[in-house]
């Protein structure tokens, strides 16, 4: 089998190297990416999770519309799924829950049984500082916060192939690396894959990025000697494969927006084959305790960013479908009353989606009671029926195909709750 | 014992030589040993510096941390903001909510109109700041990482600088949380920097009482159990875990849960007085409603307060010591008997010689300085003069084994060339890029003092273009004068420029080897002329052509000079310290 000193020297001899590569055409070359590029990594399984920062109104954006205590709750946000008045009405997806108008791009893949919904997820801890529950939930120990690594980092430590790295096994499309990445394994965060590389311009641009390479494969030091050589064959692949204008396939049209343009990047590490398996980004403004308004306004707005992004995603990758998984979180959820100035404030629960071929989809998976006041968390909020441990935990060891998943939530050995087939 | 009188008579009796030699090392070596460790970053003039002045003497001076710092003065006196007290800082720099909350109050704008993303709120929200002469909140904490760079770079007292670092990734607090951000700047100069080389108990002590800290670990909120009461506030535990887990004791330190329990109970009532709307203003209401008794217990302290009614009054036992009835001092004397501890001394000092020796520390050495850490009640001068007299510090193979972190990366990169800082922030922006975004750490274990942590994949390419870009005033901010560096002797080939700067940024490498290793860039053909090309580039001055056209020669001298440092800064050799 290889291991992480084989693929450094099969790379150095040109298996990856510019040498094979730069003697075929451009377009030869990207014909055969798909099957032939890097023959190690390809039908690797890939999970892409989204942090919705800031807390989501679960209860907007799936909606109980048939409870009348929220209809009480919310007399100015309120949302009915069948026509009424002017504007958009919910999107009627079991008779009892609605998706906020804003998501309609999730309603194909919904009926098509591909997206899940959990609602009444949440953390166990009931704190409503998005600091703490943002750390718990990327730590995964919601009990605990001087746990050192995140569970995403911690994932790709239990996918056990540790014998055929890459340098992009796990990256965040974020400037910094997020908390779910802290850890023992390596995890790359980037910004922007077009700056991957060594910058500068001019005929004395490729001189230097040589100059260091040689620097680097020539030094005593052997962390330095090892992540330089890895560095520049990360770098190398990476631009070598990078399209200048890359082209969605299927015409995909990905929204104008940070998470889209993340998502955009993240389907092309995909389709490089570059071995990648944990993707991580963010969307952010989910903090609506003012005016978030109803079927327009910054709730739809937000919904619509992130519903237009994955799906833009999903059908951008539509031949590697089998092998993706994407799945959102949020910190906390929001008041099941509306606040006095049209928003709403820190609650508890709320909901998230799961988005795979292998998903059991098509179902709001969860427990949500009437809103009841009795029934309320605190009496304001809507309980967490669903440790998000259950859920993550489920997805990615089903997904990943983990077989030991014990240090993924290592306060955690309840069960999952079928939210994935099989 | 008889060694540490004479280290602080200094002066009046002749101290002992570091054993230096006793681990291998010229005296050249040494002094660059020294620098290397207690420092931010040197060049080969300091390192002869330090041999003329003498080690020790220059060692002593560094604990002492008395030199005058007129320069640095200078330097932050556009930033005097972050010094004020907590009080003043958030009067003048309020952060948003409250903002929002202040305008409604004030009929600034109406209360249904509050969208804070419409054009309409974001005027209102400018004007409101203007007229009340309020900032933003971001403006503090940029000014903020900006002193820290200019004292990292300029300070005189290096080894304070160094030791303030390690105490605030010691006892982390982070600018991700928000209650907590805008007490970091005070936390970092009136809490951490005046204890950096004091006694470890009132250093403890010192941010157990703090506001960032308070918020941070949400002991500010933490109260004796109610059961009766509506709020289901109680007691939270975060304080106290982290306080025996990383700031005292370790995870191996020997405590249980229940130990946890107990000290979170202690804790209770340690919280931060109100200010200006900040903090819990109730606190004062219950506290002028309770009887004579209970509120002559109450004790004020600068920013902190401790609430008696809010005390758990009821017995506790931690790590098998009583605490009873007696409101803060219980929290005062955990911490003393804390502080005392030989898990925790060892803890303390192995986490310091990781800094300052190796990654993996001799246990020797680390039992040598536990020794005197408990002998000293944690005397941090003492602890390091132990360190840097033992053998084991100056082992050979100890030089350069620690990789520099991102920020030492680039702080040493402006004192290695005499740099001079025009915009802190934009260097800020390049330590961020190489994976280390200070202040900015979530979790109270602080970043980890490994090397693995630093170099991987995703930021090593980024200190190679810190390298090309750090000459750059434009790409990193600093102003730096190449030809000032070689007394305006110009280089005459690519080859002479390396031989200069490597003597003057990396004194004791074998020059033969790097210019064996640089030789195809240094015979490249035509180099001049391919640098001059690629000089309007991204990382060269945009002037920089046109002045070329002015005084050819002397500006593609510069250019070429700039190339080769700026390889030199980032080659493997200069990651290292």
């Amino acid at each position: 089998m290889y291991t992480r000193r084989a693929f450094l020297k099969s790379s150095g001899l040109g298996l990856f190297g510019i040498g094979l590569i730069g003697g075929i055409p451009a377009f030869v070359a990207e014909a055969v990416a798909r099957e032939k590029n890097n023959p190690l990594y390809s039908k690797r399984k890939v999970i892409v999770c989204i942090f919705q920062r800031g807390a989501m109104d679960g209860l907007m954006a799936v909606s109980p519309f048939e409870d009348p205590y929220f209809r009480e709750a919310r007399p100015t946000l309120f949302m009915d799924a069948a026509k009424s008045g002017s504007g958009n009405n919910l999107i009627d997806l079991d008779g009892r829950f609605g998706l906020h108008p804003g998501m309609k791009a999730f309603e194909t893949v919904f009926r098509e049984k591909r997206l899940a919904i959990v609602h009444g997820i949440g953390s166990p801890n009931t704190t409503r500082s998005h600091f703490d529950a943002q750390d718990y939930m990327e730590s995964g120990t919601p009990f605990r916060k001087n746990t050192t690594s995140g569970w995403l980092n911690r994932a790709v430590g239990l996918l056990g192939h540790d014998n055929v790295t890459t340098p992009f096994s796990a990256v965040s499309l974020t400037p910094s690396l997020p908390r779910s990445l802290y850890g023992d394994q390596a995890a790359l965060a980037i910004n922007d894959l077009k700056n991957f590389k060594i910058q500068g311009r001019g005929e004395i641009l490729n001189q230097n990025a040589k100059t260091f390479e040689d620097l680097y494969d020539k030094t005593k030091n052997d962390l330095l000697r090892d992540t330089g050589k890895e560095s520049f064959e990360a770098m190398k692949m990476l631009q070598r494969n990078l399209v200048k204008s890359y082209k969605p396939a299927n015409n995909a049209v990905y929204p104008n927006s940070s998470l889209g343009n993340s998502l955009k990047q993240i389907a092309q590490l995909v389709k490089m084959d570059v071995g990648l398996e944990v993707a991580f980004t963010e969307s952010n403004g989910w903090d609506t305790h003012f005016n978030q308004g109803k079927d327009t306004g910054i709730f739809a707005r937000n919904v619509g960013d992130l519903s237009k992004s994955i799906m833009a995603f999903w059908t951008d990758i539509e031949a590697y479908q089998d092998d993706v998984l994407v799945m959102t979180m949020t910190e906390f959820g929001r008041t099941v009353h509306q606040n006095g100035t049209n928003g709403t404030d820190h609650g508890r629960a709320s909901c998230n989606f799961i988005l795979g071929n292998h998903v059991d989809g098509g179902k709001v998976h969860g427990a949500v009671d009437m809103l009841a006041k009795e029934n309320l968390e605190d009496g304001r909020d809507l309980r967490v029926t669903t440790d998000f441990r259950a859920v993550f935990s489920e997805v990615a060891t089903s997904h990943l195909k983990l077989k030991d998943n014990k240090m993924l939530f290592p306060d955690w050995d309840g069960k999952g709750i079928g939210v994935m087939k099989g | 014992m008889a060694t540490f009188s004479l280290y602080f008579t200094y002066g009046q009796k002749k101290a002992e030589r570091f054993p230096y030699k006793q681990g291998g090392l010229s005296k050249e070596q040494a002094a660059i040993h020294l620098l290397s460790r207690f420092t931010y970053g040197y060049n080969s003039n300091d390192v002869r510096d330090v041999q003329k002045e003498g080690l020790e003497k220059w060692f002593f001076k560094q604990l002492r941390a008395g030199q005058g710092d007129e320069k640095l003065e200078l330097l932050l006196e556009p930033y005097a903001d972050v010094l004020m007290d907590n009080q003043s800082i958030v009067q003048k720099y309020p952060r948003g909510p409250r903002v929002r909350r202040m305008m409604i109050n004030e009929g600034f704008i109406p209360k249904d109109s509050v969208d804070n993303r419409s054009k309409f709120y974001k005027a209102a929200y400018k004007k409101y700041m203007e007229e009340k002469g309020y900032r933003p909140e971001g403006e503090l904490f940029r000014k903020f990482i900006a002193t820290k760079v200019l004292r990292a770079a300029f300070s005189a007292n290096q080894l304070q600088e160094v030791m303030t670092d390690f105490w605030f990734n010691h006892f982390n607090v982070s600018f991700t949380k928000p209650q907590s951000a805008p007490y970091i700047p005070s936390y970092e100069n009136h809490v951490i920097r005046p204890y950096a080389l004091g006694k470890f108990e009132n250093l403890l002590l010192a941010t157990a009482k703090s506001p960032a800290m308070l918020f941070y670990l949400d002991n500010a909120s933490s109260t004796v159990e109610r059961p009766k009461s509506k709020n289901k506030k109680g007691i939270n535990e975060n304080y106290a875990r982290e306080l025996m887990e990383l700031h005292t004791l370790g995870v191996d330190g020997g405590y249980t849960q229940k130990d946890v329990s107990e000290a979170a109970r202690i804790f209770t009532g340690w919280t931060v007085y109100p200010m200006n709307g900040y903090g819990n203003s109730n606190i004062l209401k219950n506290m002028t409603a309770t009887n004579n008794k209970v509120k002559n217990q109450n004790i004020v302290d600068g920013d902190f307060i401790f609430v008696a009614n809010r005390h758990d009054k009821g017995r506790k036992v931690v790590l098998g010591q009583q605490f009873n009835n007696n409101g803060y001092n219980e929290g005062a004397d955990l911490i003393s008997y804390l502080s005392s501890r030989p898990q925790t001394a060892r803890f303390i000092c192995k986490k310091i010689a990781i800094r300052f020796v190796n990654d993996k520390p001799d246990e020797a050495l680390v039992n040598k300085m536990a020794d005197t850490f408990l002998k000293s009640g944690g005397d941090m001068k003492k602890v390091l003069t132990v360190m840097v007299s033992s053998p084991e510090f100056w082992d050979k193979r100890n030089m350069y084994d620690k990789v520099k972190t991102p920020f030492e990366l680039a702080i040493s990169t402006v004192r290695a060339l005499d740099g001079q800082i025009e915009n802190p922030n934009r260097l800020v922006n390049w330590v961020t890029r190489m994976g280390e975004k200070k202040y900015y750490y979530v979790a109270p274990t602080g970043f980890p003092d490994q090397s693995g942590y630093w170099i991987n994949t995703g930021s090593l390419l980024n200190r190679m273009n810190f390298g090309l870009a750090s000459i750059s005033n434009k790409a990193s901010g600093v102003d730096i004068d190449l030809l000032e560096l070689t007394n305006h002797r110009e280089p005459e080939s690519a080859e002479e420029a390396l031989e200069v700067f490597a003597r003057l940024l990396l004194p004791s490498t074998d020059i033969a080897v790097l210019k064996s290793r640089l030789s195809p860039l240094l015979t490249a053909q035509n180099l001049r002329q391919k640098i001059e090309k690629s000089s309007g580039g991204t990382f060269y001055e945009k002037t920089d052509k046109k002045e070329n056209l002015m005084a050819k020669g002397k500006k593609s001298n510069n250019a070429m000079l700039a190339q080769v440092v700026g390889l030199i800064i980032g080659s493997p050799e200069f990651q290292r310290r």
